[in-house]
């Protein structure tokens, strides 16, 4: 399964409804801010959407279409944020992003695909275990001195590439949150390659496929039972790629499940009033596409009906309230949403190996969810991914805006 | 035959580089063969993104003068929107995509072609407004459900049908010229579609819409109604098992059966004479458990229960809206002796609930397209209008052609899945029979037509009106005798305004 | 070929085509139909057919098309108002006043389908006797056409049941200018009328084209109209009429656009003080100028209507709409006729009948009348109404006989708003100034935004002359089911 033949189904089910560009009707809340899709938005051009892109896909594969200029930059400048998909299987029985995705490895393995800045991406992991080339022995240098580890935990922090040489705030307030709430975990230190994220999504799927072996094995021989992470793009990665390679015999959290949880149990509690409008950012691999992928290998039989029955990704149990219920837990914090919000919210433009590839469009992107946020009236936008962070505060550069963004381990670890 | 360098290069001066292109990969998303029918549309020669009327008179010129055909489309639902042959280009709206204006007080909309349901339903709740959103999805422009295609939705009861509310348009003609229709054609706004004299809104839209073949709408108004529900969709939950439900203090929902069709017609036709129920329809049943289930398992699981062949062969769904209590409780008594007249009951209350949980069927119906979840081969057909009382007789009628594919197996075995629509508080109805068909069958290409072959025939040998005569050119001089040579008087009027035959010819 | 040989060879060929008796040229009869009320200059017809059936219709047609004899088809009796029944350029009338069947009344479909030469006076106690009613135009005259009525678009007095304008018009049979027959709708087929079940009532079509707007608002000049299906409502079993008097003009039409938007009331008009006296003046001489002073400068009049079902909880909930919505605005419904009290069951009797007394209550005060009517939204009347006010003052005719009727169509979307300037056509000096005030305050009302859609006599010309690309379109339209411009030449812009 998983190759791009596996989803003619999809292909040939696609009836141009468009709800794969639009937010869906029940969270449409007027003119503005009603478009989901961000290449659709910025091109316009209907091949600039989940559904051009399967019909582009069922025309490489059938050999109507050809490899030609511009193709391959059409195909990548998708952040596969999965909005289409979502809102597709809202009403259909369908794979958009998984299509997609499928797409991407067929040029990768055609030698037509990747983006070169991308390719380094699987230049770098190879050499160095990380997607930016750092030395890989750099990846913890982030490590408060003052951190409690356990080294029976069966619990481990995934700390991720961007975390670890972007973001390392972040993974000092994650492991500060975790020693106050009194939660025995390890890190996996020189054993945590990158967790594959932007290769799988770039179609570098035998290169992924490597570290996931690799991280993998690593947990495995650390008998961790429960994976933490702060990071929704490696979450979203563990939950939805890496079943498609090998079963997961572990569970794997976000940091703000765990701290929902300690809060509901008294662990951890917040007492110091931060006096903010905030509103909360999804990031795609937290919210929309966080569902564990089962992996499904059976036969569509006739009207539709899969045999076996599948189990469907649609986004209704993404991580949506955990992230919100701890926002509401910090005193004065008011949290106003924005309309494109949880499984319809739109993306940073940070996904997809975008920024790299088409820094312009991912800033573009990032200004689009920029002054959604701000349309709320809300002073600070709060998300729980370094991707998402990286993207978003360029994009306030770049338009010298007066809104902060917040990890929104930065805030809980204010208010502790 | 690919756009010759030189007519690229003319469109091109018109909407600029970024908004014109003829790649490959770019045409791809306009060719493929929709789900329903085997056919593939032709590959258009360039998709064009015009930003305004100017630029689509400067373009619909260029073609007119190079004798390149041109459609417009904006989200391409249909099978008929797309390439109906070679030497075509698109004009994709999109960009056109403002709410003009809004004006409350003499409840209009003036709309580009790029307006999608979904925004403009919530928009104009926010104003207390609503008006008819077709069933075609939250992602579906307006303008063409208006101006262009048909316009059925499910509260046609209180209301009517799109026809209706099409106002004031501009139209870029054939040719070229703009013309203003109705009042906006006096400056006098475009609060009125008729006149003066004669009215010209006659050639834009007759049962259904001239599909791009005779021009293109680059604005339009339509009319709107008071809207009684709340300002924001009271949406809970998450995709695709959202709950939208309603104050039942004056949203009151009722779902009856009846023993025999003849009763379910009665007492629609009382409940229009009694002007109650903002929406009133005897709906699909395959349909109603498609809409109703998340998945095509899901649906199997319902279907092959029963319960909806059981207690929805014979359904009239009943919605009151009002303003008050004291009004909901005088329709509901009003409703209640009908349906003990007429020998109704209400059905399951498993059913019911799914509706009350999801009122958003008679909103925006943004799950519709969960009719195509069983692989897509699906076709609708009938999609006519006449009385309550026609509608109920060409229903009854079905079981003669229809059984015969089912026994084959040729198509879903759901004889009922057809529906009944009343307009204007019962003044006429609308009627739709929904197929299904399997696309792993080996000649399942065959099937819509055979079937819809049958079905007109059905129609035609008992003097039923249940099929409205196509525009494709070969059906139309096939059946526009049958129907007052109406084809003959539609052909004149193609060639009078579209001399050079650009503007989308039918096959 | 002389005058007198082209009538004579067009009545042989009319000979073979219609009955004897039904061909007329007597100078005393013709001279009936060459000129009316409006403006539009005296016109001789030749002769006067009356067709009986369609067929009859469809050689007269194919007739006129050999000779290029105009036909100028009349359906309702005199008194007519607008012009579109004077011949412009000679021609034969066609008098369908013998086509005078009540097809059929369906009270379980609620429609009508008659000939053009039912009128009103014929069709209301038909209807009643089936417990149907008409949604009409205000007053209308007992001898007018209901089918030109419908055809002309002519306003209706329950807004609530109009969907558009050209409702409640449905199906129809027209024989157009080339001699086909032609039926719209869901009357179109399959097959012949004779073999259809449908009720024809779908209005639409067939395919993508809506014939029957072609024939609305035409004036006779795209094609004749040999039956139609209009909409029938059912008859009240309990209404009650009540009056809102307004002084203000500037208050008037919001009450009937929030009472609209609710689907409130069943009727829904306004009527200035001047129209109201000549509508309810029994004694003329000693009633009119009583009723003028003492009526309230406006009354709207509303109707809350319980039908068969629990009319009188339904008239219930209705009135407390109409009380709160009234007070919301500060107004006052009263069950009284404010300025003629003891005259409401009056009020509702004329509304539920036709105009059946003489004169007709426009000709009351001055035997004449001229009138200027358009469309606007509901909200603009007001401004019309003061600008009007502002065209009259520049001339010699006294602002207090000018009548207003405003008349909220399309569930209160838009608006018919008409002023009567009633006159002595005997007097010829009033008359020149009565012209030249008319002519002006079209113009004026045109320019301002009134949008005229039902352009008669010199009103054509003037809308016309600004929607140049329309004409091209009409013409068109014109050049296809009238080639030979054989039907009413010389009216709208053919």
């Amino acid at each position: 399964m998983d190759t791009l033949t596996d989803y003619m189904y999809t292909m040939e089910s696609c009836n141009h409804c468009g709800q794969c560009k639009w937010i869906l009707g029940p969270k449409t809340r007027g003119w503005k801010y009603a478009e989901i899709c961000p290449i659709h938005m910025r091109y316009n051009y209907d091949a600039y959407s989940g559904q051009g892109l399967i019909n582009i896909a069922q025309e490489l594969l059938e050999g109507e279409l050809k490899y030609e200029d511009g193709l391959i930059e059409h195909i990548y400048t998708c952040t596969t944020c999965g909005a289409c998909d979502i809102n597709c299987k809202s009403i259909r029985d369908m794979e958009v992003l998984d299509t997609i995705l499928a797409l991407r490895v067929k040029c990768v393995e055609d030698g037509q695909a990747p983006m070169p800045e991308q390719k380094e991406f699987a230049r770098f992991v190879e050499s160095n275990h990380n997607i930016y080339g750092r030395p890989h022995d750099q990846r913890f240098n982030w490590l408060p001195k003052d951190l409690s580890l356990s080294e029976e935990a069966k619990t481990a922090y995934f700390v991720g590439c961007t975390t670890s040489y972007l973001h390392p705030d972040i993974a000092c307030n994650t492991t500060r949150i975790l020693n106050a709430g009194g939660m025995d975990f390890k890190i996996l230190d020189a054993e945590e390659y990158c967790c594959g994220a932007p290769l799988w999504r770039t179609g570098q799927r035998e290169s992924a496929k490597k570290l996931v072996e690799h991280n993998l094995d690593a947990l495995r021989k650390q008998g961790i039972k429960t994976v933490i992470t702060s990071c929704a793009e490696c979450y979203g990665t563990f939950r939805g790629f890496y079943p498609r390679i090998a079963e997961l015999d572990f569970g794997v959290l976000h940091i703000t499940e765990v701290i929902q949880k300690r809060l509901k149990q008294g662990k951890l509690k917040l007492g110091k009033n931060l006096n903010m409008k905030a509103t909360y950012h999804d990031p795609c691999l937290l919210g929309r596409l966080s569902e564990l992928y089962i992996p499904w290998n059976g036969e569509i039989k006739a009207f539709g009906y899969h045999d076996p029955p599948k189990q469907w990704r649609r986004g209704n149990n993404g991580v949506y309230e955990a992230p919100r219920e701890v926002l509401k837990a910090i005193p004065g914090i008011k949290l106003v949403e924005m309309t494109r919000n949880e499984e319809n919210a739109f993306c940073c433009g940070g996904g997809g190996g975008v920024p790299v590839a088409f820094a312009d469009f991912a800033l573009w992107t990032a200004s689009e969810r920029l002054d959604e946020a701000k349309s709320t009236g809300a002073e600070a936008i709060v998300s729980c991914c370094p991707f998402c962070e990286s993207n978003i505060e360029k994009a306030i550069r770049a338009n010298k805006d007066t809104v902060r963004y917040y990890d929104l381990t930065e805030l809980v670890l204010k208010a502790l | 035959m690919s756009l010759p360098k030189h007519i690229y290069k003319m469109l091109e001066s018109v909407v600029g580089p970024e908004y014109i292109s003829d790649r490959e990969y770019i045409l791809a998303a306009h060719r493929r063969p929709m789900p329903q029918t085997k056919k593939k549309p032709t590959s258009p020669e360039a998709i064009i993104l015009p930003g305004s009327t100017e630029e689509v008179q400067a373009i619909v010129k260029i073609c007119n003068t190079s004798n390149i055909k041109y459609i417009a489309t904006v989200t391409s639902l249909m099978p008929m929107a797309f390439a109906s042959g070679p030497g075509t280009v698109i004009l994709h709206m999109k960009r056109m995509n403002k709410i003009l204006e809004i004006n409350e007080e003499d409840r209009y909309a003036i709309i580009e072609p790029g307006v999608r349901h979904g925004q403009l339903k919530t928009e104009l709740m926010k104003r207390g407004l609503s008006y008819p959103v077709a069933s075609v999805g939250p992602g579906a422009s307006v303008l063409a459900n208006f101006a262009c295609t048909s316009g059925d939705h499910h509260i046609q009861h209180g209301t009517s049908r799109t026809n209706r509310y099409l106002l004031g348009l501009e139209w870029v003609l054939p040719t070229g010229e703009v013309l203003k229709v109705g009042s906006l054609g006096s400056d006098a706004g475009w609060f009125c579609p008729d006149g003066p004299g004669p009215s010209l809104r006659g050639l834009v839209k007759g049962w259904g819409g001239q599909w791009g073949s005779l021009g293109i709408f680059t604005k339009i108004a339509i009319g709107l109604d008071a809207w009684k529900g709340p300002e924001v969709m009271p949406t809970e939950g998450h995709t695709p098992s959202y709950k939208i439900r309603l104050p039942q203090d004056c949203h009151k929902l009722f779902i009856f059966k009846f023993p025999t069709l003849d009763k379910v017609r009665d007492a629609m036709i009382e409940i229009g004479k009694a002007e109650i129920g903002h929406a009133v329809l005897k709906f699909f049943n395959a349909t109603a458990a498609l809409l109703a289930t998340e998945s095509a398992n899901d649906f199997w699981e319902l279907w092959n229960s029963g319960l909806f062949q059981k207690e929805l062969a014979r359904p009239l769904y009943v919605y009151l809206s009002t303003w008050s209590p004291k009004e909901t409780a005088y329709e509901e008594n009003v409703l209640k002796d009908i349906i003990k007249e007429t020998g109704g009951e209400e059905v399951d209350e498993s059913i019911r609930r799914i509706y009350e949980d999801n009122m958003d069927f008679f909103i925006m119906v943004g799950f519709l397209q969960r009719t195509l979840r069983l692989g897509g081969g699906w076709s609708p057909s009938k999609l006519s209008g006449d009385s309550i009382s026609h509608m109920f007789e060409v229903g009854k009628a079905i079981p003669e052609f229809m059984g015969e594919f089912i026994e084959k197996g040729l198509i879903l075995n759901a004889p009922d899945n057809w529906q009944v629509i009343p307009m204007e508080y019962g003044h006429l109805a609308h009627t739709e029979l929904l197929f299904i068909y399997d696309r792993g069958l080996p000649n399942w290409g065959e099937i819509p037509l055979a079937f819809m072959q049958k079905s007109a025939e059905t129609d035609i040998k008992h003097g039923y009106h249940a099929s409205m005569p196509p525009n494709s050119k070969s059906l139309m001089e096939q059946l526009g005798p049958l129907y007052s040579n109406y084809h003959v008087w539609a052909t004149k009027i193609k060639e009078a305004f579209d001399p050079n035959m650009v503007s989308n010819p039918l096959p | 070929m002389h005058l007198s040989e082209t009538i004579a060879s067009f009545r042989d060929g009319l000979a073979k085509v219609v009955k004897p008796k039904n061909i007329v040229d007597d100078s005393s009869v013709l001279e009936g139909y060459s000129k009316d009320c409006s403006f539009v200059a005296k016109g001789s017809p030749l002769l006067l057919a009356y067709p009986e059936n369609k067929e009859e219709v469809q050689g007269i047609v194919r007739l006129a098309n050999q000779s290029r004899m105009p036909l100028v088809p009349v359906s309702s009796g005199p008194p007519r108002f607008h012009g579109d029944t004077v011949p412009s350029q000679g021609g034969v009338i066609v008098d369908f006043s013998k086509m005078k069947r009540i097809v059929k009344i369906d009270p379980l479909n609620r429609y009508a389908m008659v000939e053009p030469g039912v009128t009103y006076g014929e069709l209301i106690p038909e209807l009643r006797k089936q417990g149907l009613r008409l949604n009409a135009p205000l007053l209308p005259r007992a001898s007018k056409s209901v089918v030109t009525s419908r055809l002309e678009r002519e306003p209706v007095f329950i807004p609530k049941y109009q969907y558009d304008y050209v409702d409640p018009l449905l199906t129809l049979e027209v024989v157009y200018g080339t001699g086909d027959d032609f039926r719209t709708g869901s009357a179109s087929g399959p097959g012949p009328l004779e073999r259809l079940k449908a009720d024809k009532v779908n209005p639409w079509g067939p395919g993508a084209i809506d014939f029957f707007r072609f024939v609305s608002g035409a004036q006779g000049t795209m094609g004749l109209v040999t039956w139609a299906i209009t909409k029938t409502e059912v008859l009240p079993s309990l209404q009650k009429l009540y009056f809102i008097p307004v002084e203000d003009v500037e208050r008037f039409t919001a009450p009937m656009n929030h009472l609209l938007r609710r689907r409130v009331v069943d009727e829904c008009l306004a009527l200035n003080h001047i129209n109201l006296a000549a509508i309810l003046a029994e004694d003329w001489s000693k009633d009119y100028q009583e009723l003028k002073a003492n009526l309230p400068h406006w009354t709207i009049m509303v109707c809350v209507a319980g039908y068969q079902r629990r009319p009188e909880e339904r008239v219930s909930v209705q009135e407390k709409y109409l009380m709160e919505i009234c007070k919301d605005l500060r107004l006052k419904p009263e069950t009284t006729l404010p300025g003629a009290e003891g005259k409401e069951n009056t009020v509702l009797e004329l509304l539920s009948n036709p105009w059946s007394k003489g004169p007709y209550w426009k000709l009351r005060y001055k035997g004449s009348t001229h009138d200027i009517f358009f469309l606007t939204p509901l909200s603009q009347a007001s401004r019309f109404v003061g600008l009007m006010k502002e065209v009259v003052l520049k001339y010699r005719y006294p602002g207090d006989n000018v009548g207003c009727y405003i008349q909220p169509m399309v569930q209160g979307r838009g608006c018919h708003c008409e002023f009567n300037l009633p006159c002595d056509e005997s007097d010829a000096k009033e008359m020149a100034e009565v012209k030249k005030l008319f002519m002006d305050a079209s113009e004026t009302l045109m320019k301002n935004g009134a949008f005229f859609s039902r352009p008669y006599g010199p009103w054509a010309n003037m809308v016309y002359r600004r929607y140049a690309e329309g004409v091209t379109a009409l013409k068109k339209l014109k050049g296809i089911f009238d080639p030979n411009n054989i039907l009413n030449p010389g009216k709208l812009c053919f």
